[in-house]
């Protein structure tokens, strides 16, 4: 009797000890850049690599964004730095100057070549008219 | 004491007899409560200022994703009072909670790609929130897999139950994971510490879908915990008199 | 607050949005996503229930 519950025990503590291990290797991957996204300051601070697909999040700046045919070329800002990004593709229909955007490329010779525009929005929900009389 | 209580009051038997006295009425209510939401979320709010008519789909995705998340907390106490009092009746809970739980999750990994098409610009992100709401998906399919794998039903009572205790974890990871990491996912727009970003008239519709839904959701449950009891309880005699 | 947003059936089910995008597509296929799935677990349940009654009988 005394021997089956040892065993049990340690199956338990088994079982508890790599579920543990599991959800930090998750958190882990979960923090890896994959997931991450750089701010354009994070991007100059850190001095990254050309050619490592990275992610970048921020607001499009006001009025630089530059349309040629499919080509885009805009800025993306954290209002302290910002990094100039060059697309060729459509984008999101949220996609607009002072709204979030999250950026999937590589850097090139100071600037972002992207290959995804993913427009991101903010937790608030309203009518329009509201804004308006904002 | 607590023990005698417990057992007294959470036999199989009353259980189901409860149950199935209060199930027309939740089921009706909870019902209208939900259509009437969704209408009204459909046709009769504004767009929204971003999002267009796209927004709407708030009304099907949140409760889906609130509802997926509560089931789990909701396994996890049923596997604790099991753990600790030896409650059969939590056991069969815990079992019959899994596959709605796995239903919601889908629903709502399913509404939130969706959604995505429209407003991020693809259906899929390699982001915190969507992929620890993967994981739960994987882990209600994992545990119903596992209880059924057993062939003898009194131990994979107690396995499913610690697995899922130890598995809770993930719960606070989804929620908290649009505040720890940088995610595509917006933060929660109703939370219980600050006022709703969600504009009132937008509010009051998002809430009933998420009550009436709660409650259909809860009819599922109670379906299939009744499944449960009788495919685990089919050799008591009471069963018989019972169907 | 309770009018209808929508000036006629066509118009609900396009749900053209003021940015000239159509999302009636998404809309109506989470709708019929969400409804079908739950009713099917539904049926479902009670055709298992119906079942095992008969077993045991």
């Amino acid at each position: 009797m005394k021997a089956i519950r040892k065993k049990r025990l340690t199956t338990v503590l088994f079982l508890l000890l790599t579920s543990g291990l599991g959800t930090i290797l998750i958190i882990k991957a979960l923090d890896s850049n994959l997931d991450f996204f750089f701010t354009p300051s994070e991007i100059f601070a850190e001095d990254l690599p050309e050619n490592k697909r990275i992610k970048v999040g921020g607001m499009v700046l006001e009025d630089s964004v530059e349309r040629d045919g499919t080509n885009i070329v805009f800025q993306i800002t954290d209002y302290e730095e910002s990094i100039e990004v060059e697309f060729n593709g459509i984008v999101p229909d949220l996609f607009k100057e002072g709204s979030g955007v999250v950026v999937l490329g590589y850097l090139f010779e100071g600037s972002i070549k992207a290959e995804k525009v993913l427009a991101k929005h903010d937790e608030n929900y309203m009518p329009p008219s509201l804004d308006i009389e904002k | 004491m607590i023990k005698k209580f417990i057992h007294q009051f959470a036999s199989p038997k009353t259980y189901l007899f409860q149950v199935d006295r209060a199930y027309p009425y939740i089921f009706y209510t909870s019902l209208s409560i939900y259509l009437v939401a969704l209408f009204w979320g459909l046709f009769l709010t504004s767009e929204d200022f971003v999002q267009g008519n796209s927004y709407r789909i708030i009304y099907l995705h949140v409760p889906a994703s609130f509802i997926s998340q509560s089931l789990y907390l909701a396994m996890a106490f049923a596997s604790a009072i099991f753990l600790i009092w030896k409650v059969k009746l939590s056991a069969y809970l815990v079992r019959s909670i899994a596959p709605i739980g796995a239903i919601t999750t889908f629903i709502a990994l399913v509404s939130g790609a969706i959604w995505g098409i429209p407003t991020w610009g693809t259906w899929w992100a390699w982001d915190a929130r969507i992929i620890s709401t993967l994981i739960l998906f994987i882990m209600y399919l994992g545990l119903i897999s596992l209880h059924d794998s057993f062939t003898d039903n009194e131990k994979a009572d107690k396995f499913l139950a610690i697995l899922v205790i130890v598995g809770s974890v993930n719960i606070p990871i989804i929620k908290m994971s649009v505040e720890w990491w940088s995610t595509l996912h917006q933060t929660a727009s109703i939370t219980v510490t600050e006022k709703p970003a969600i504009d009132p008239s937008m509010l009051y519709p998002l809430f009933g879908s998420i009550i009436g839904f709660t409650g259909i959701v809860f009819c599922l449950v109670i379906l299939s915990s009744k499944l449960q009891i009788l495919k685990r309880e089919k050799n008591k005699s009471w069963v018989k008199d019972y169907v | 607050m309770f009018n209808f947003k929508f000036n006629s059936i066509s118009d609900a089910i396009f749900m053209q949005s003021s940015n000239g995008q159509y999302h009636g597509l998404y809309v109506w296929s989470v709708v019929l996503i969400v409804l079908l799935s739950i009713s099917i677990t539904f049926l479902v349940y009670k055709v298992q229930i119906k079942n095992i009654g008969k077993k045991i009988k």
